[in-house]
């Protein structure tokens, strides 16, 4: 027996070596692991240095830009100067309308919704892999990044934290396959779900044949599936399709937020573990 | 040494390839970098060397896709395996064969990476992941390419000139 053992080795190693990653996808299926030790090793390895030609490559383009932007710098600054003055006006009726919501939601005795932090990161690489859209973000654990907090951007959502470790997290886009966010019309309030297509629009979907929904709308988070928080943007509706017959309606949104040009990026929202102290939609979460 | 070589270039390689796809604004197409270095393995290493080798570069590139699950670990050593008949078979020398060899490679490791993910999330869109395959096809070649005089460099500074005494 020993003697067979000695004989086929070679052979063994190699089918072990074979069999040990498939038995464990098969078993692990597609959430994959926790990271150990090695894991996060070789991360802390890695990411300064993806960190580190980013920030090269970001700094030679930035100083060739900005040679090249002083050329119509004039034009830019007479264009800003007036959009600044529209936009102080809109600020001011704003402030109005910010009073006077406060006045009202005291009236109504509505408890005001705490803003949770928000921790901002640098896009530091794209995972190598197209089997899963996800980035490298430069804030992990010891900045208050945990598994299942959202990303943003002021344009709209990002993702949503899939991994944490030291000083580094990883993002799986709203335009990965695998992404659902729960969502609904601004206008309408109609409500529906955001799934990823891998890339360009995302495709809405339950949403009712009877719901009021129009080209061009507003799709803004709703908040319910307890990942992303309430009326974040997360694009606008092309190409709807209004069939004669099922119950729904079918569209797509384009993202607010090109994914491929990302750079810097807001952390929001809770994690996972928090979730699970805090109701019974963690579990639900965590699906 | 030729183990911890192929990591240390696997990891630099997908690194590198991570800024680079980042940088380029790519969406779905990749440079299958690690496929090429699988595909090198296949072509040079020893069944032994090449299997370990193979799965610490699957390994690296499963860590590095955000997801682990084993399934590159598997693809990269299976890959490997595979590619060791087909050079039995085949005769590839100069980097135009090494970069048609290595687009074989990343063909066949595409295509069971889409089929066992169509496996695991059968409500995902496997379609994307076809439709961008052939840029990947295309960059993994160019990559090859450029990477093969690089690996055979790497190569003969691993080869030690046999002495009188050995």
């Amino acid at each position: 027996m020993l003697s067979l053992l000695k004989r086929y080795r070679r052979f063994l190693l190699v089918a072990a070596l074979l069999l040990y990653p498939l038995g464990a996808f098969l078993l692990g299926g597609r959430r994959g692991r926790d990271p150990n030790f090695v894991d996060r090793g070789v991360i802390a390895l890695t990411a300064p240095v993806q960190q580190g030609l980013t920030a090269g490559i970001d700094g030679a383009v930035a100083a060739v830009r900005n040679y090249l932007d002083l050329r119509g710098v004039r034009q830019d600054n007479d264009a800003l100067r007036l959009e600044n003055l529209q936009l102080r006006a809109t600020v001011q009726v704003l402030g109005e309308t910010r009073s006077e919501n406060g006045r009202l939601r005291k009236l109504l005795s509505y408890a005001e919704a705490a803003p949770g932090p928000e921790i901002p990161a640098r896009v530091v690489g794209v995972n190598p892999v197209a089997k899963l859209l996800s980035v490298r973000i430069s804030s992990g654990e010891k900045d208050g990044v945990f598994r299942g907090m959202s990303v943003v951007t002021p344009d709209g959502i990002v993702g949503q934290v899939i991994r944490s470790t030291g000083g580094y997290a990883d993002v799986a886009l709203v335009t990965d396959p695998q992404s659902r966010v729960a969502v609904r019309v601004q206008r309408s309030r109609a409500r529906g779900t955001a799934a990823g297509a891998g890339n360009g629009p995302l495709t809405l979907e339950n949403m009712l044949r009877t719901e009021d929904v129009e080209d061009g709308d507003l799709i803004i988070t709703s908040g319910t599936d307890n990942i992303y928080p309430p009326g974040l943007v997360v694009g606008r509706v092309t190409q709807l399709e209004k069939k004669e017959h099922g119950m729904f309606q079918g569209a797509d949104i384009q993202p607010a937020v090109d994914t491929s040009r990302l750079e810097e990026v807001l952390v929001v929202g809770s994690p996972y573990s928090q979730m699970a102290t805090n109701g019974p939609s963690a579990e639900g979460a965590q699906k | 040494m030729k183990f911890l070589v192929t990591i240390i270039l696997a990891l630099v390689l997908l690194t590198l390839e991570s800024v680079f796809v980042q940088q380029a604004g790519l969406v779905l197409g990749r440079v299958d970098v690690t496929v090429v270095l699988v595909a090198f393995l296949a072509l040079r290493a020893s069944l032994t060397e090449g299997a370990c080798s193979a799965f610490a570069v699957g390994y690296l590139l499963d860590l590095m896709s955000g997801q682990p699950t084993g399934l590159f670990t598997f693809l990269a050593v299976f890959t490997f395996l595979v590619g060791r008949l087909v050079a039995s078979f085949v005769d590839v020398r100069g980097p135009v064969a090494f970069a048609l060899f290595a687009m074989g490679a990343d063909l066949g490791h595409g295509l069971l990476s889409t089929f066992f993910t169509w496996l695991t999330v059968k409500d995902g869109h496997t379609a994307p992941l076809l439709a961008g395959m052939p840029v990947q096809l295309a960059l993994t070649g160019a990559a090859a390419l450029l990477l093969f005089p690089l690996f055979k460099r790497f190569e003969v500074a691993q080869e030690r000139p046999a002495g009188l005494l050995r």
